[in-house]
């Protein structure tokens, strides 16, 4: 793969405790990495991640907190059930497993997103470019999807 | 195959009695093959009723488009009745406005195989429960049932309808889990690269008329996600993103939901494989949640419901 691995990142707005993180999450991400900020992992719909495969990304990385540490109670269970079984389907129909990852972090956790960054975009180096569901047609510079 | 002249009487006796406003069934159609949907609103209407193989749509669709508080009486098959169970479940209908004809189904006949063996003019076609005798331009054709069955009545787990008010004819012997599970584990038995292939066959035939949508019980949304203007959700033009994003999310969206009436697939203009996509999600509610949809009016799809259970369940 001569480029880097493209990665869309869901974080949970909640999830990095730390202002250190959160503030190297926000401004320092590598530029291969695209960040989508939502209230809670339960706002994250299938079909956000359906999107940003069709559109050519070549992992996910959902980030959350653990159980019981849901700033919304039970945001992080739901999501759970959804995109964790969303997952397993996209398997049944040729979707590589490994594309998608989860990260559920502890509120105590310091530094762990990086390293799962990196693990991450190690092991996408090696299964290479995603070609499955990667349908939709690229986005024109001036066009609409720009 | 169960008496239908008990199921008109039935149907009368609701309607004189007023005990429902109108009985769905079905009554013979334009073509032989295709028996339609019918709403009988009084008891002289019921003459027409028909009920056979070939009934092929999944009459549930309707209690949703019907105003949400009128009686309702319906002739149903077990997935049928699955399908009205589960609408009790997410509060489209109240269950004591309903009158369910309870009939033990011996699986529905394909109309696609049927004009496999006989041509494409059919003439008539007399369904007795063991064979099948169909007079077509090509020629008397005697078939036995189980080779023109649904490939989705094939691995029918519950002929029975389970909480219909009143049963006609004698209960079937329940199906065997193990088949449905046969062709999910059958179609995992492919690469990802073969899986993708026949995805990829199977979506770009569409032509998103959405015919599958309509046929679907389970698809009572006001608004599609694919009818969204703002935000657009997903292409809605017949392009390659478009038609994958469809077949995944239409089925995604039946987790927990589907009971595996195959009334899509049988509605499809362009013969579109469809039930290996919910059959997997069906599965997977059944080994991890020990979820079975519509078998009770009380309990939520796994998606509904959320327990602390859970916060072993996945690994980091």
């Amino acid at each position: 793969m001569a480029e880097k691995p493209r990665i869309a990142l869901f974080q949970c707005q909640w999830c990095l405790f730390s202002p250190a993180d959160q503030d190297w999450v926000d401004n320092q991400l590598p530029k291969n990495v695209h960040l989508t900020k939502t209230p809670c992992t339960g706002r994250i719909n299938p079909l956000y991640l359906l999107n940003a495969i069709q559109g050519g990304t070549d992992g996910i990385m959902i980030s959350g907190c653990l159980p019981e540490q849901c700033h919304f109670k039970t945001g992080n269970m739901a999501a759970r059930r959804q995109l964790e079984e969303f997952n397993d389907f996209l398997d049944h129909i040729g979707y590589e497993k490994q594309r998608i990852r989860f990260v559920w972090l502890d509120l105590q956790d310091r530094g762990i997103i990086q390293k799962q960054l990196s693990t991450f975009e190690e092991e996408l180096e090696a299964l290479g470019t995603a070609s499955n569901l990667v349908t939709r047609s690229k986005a024109v510079e001036g066009g609409l999807d720009a | 195959m169960p008496d239908i002249e008990a199921i008109k009487t039935e149907a009368k006796r609701l309607l004189a009695e007023g005990l429902v406003e109108v009985v769905l069934a079905f009554k013979a159609g334009d073509t032989p093959l295709h028996p339609q949907p019918a709403f009988f609103r009084s008891p002289d209407e019921v003459d027409d009723l028909v009920y056979d193989g070939l009934c092929q749509n999944n009459l549930a669709t309707y209690l949703t488009r019907l105003p949400k508080e009128s009686k309702i009486g319906m002739v149903v098959r077990g997935c049928e009745n699955r399908s009205v169970n589960a609408l009790v479940v997410e509060k489209q209908k109240k269950r004591e406005n309903l009158y369910l004809i309870g009939v033990p189904c011996e699986g529905i006949l394909d109309w696609h195989k049927i004009v496999g063996k006989a041509g494409e003019t059919v003439i008539t076609v007399k369904d007795n429960g063991q064979e099948v005798m169909i007079d077509a331009r090509s020629g008397y054709h005697l078939v036995e049932r189980s080779e023109l069955l649904h490939d989705s009545c094939l691995r029918c787990i519950h002929p029975n309808p389970m909480s219909a008010d009143i049963l006609i004819g004698e209960p079937l012997t329940e199906g065997d889990p193990s088949l449905a599970r046969a062709v999910v584990e059958e179609f995992e038995s492919q690469s990802p690269g073969e899986r993708y292939a026949w995805f990829q066959s199977e979506a770009e035939r569409c032509i998103r008329c959405y015919a599958c949508r309509e046929a679907c019980p389970m698809c009572y949304c006001t608004e599609c996600f694919v009818d969204h203007l703002e935000p657009r959700w997903t292409e809605s033009g017949a392009t390659p993103a478009g038609m994958q994003g469809w077949h995944i999310v239409r089925a995604f969206h039946q987790t927990g939901r589907c009971t595996s009436c195959g009334a899509c697939e049988r509605a499809c203009p362009m013969d579109i494989k469809m039930t290996y996509l919910p059959e997997k999600l069906n599965q997977d509610m059944r080994v991890k949640y020990n979820f079975e949809v519509g078998l009770d009016v009380e309990t939520q799809p796994p998606f509904a419901t959320i327990t602390l259970d859970d916060k072993n369940r996945f690994t980091v």
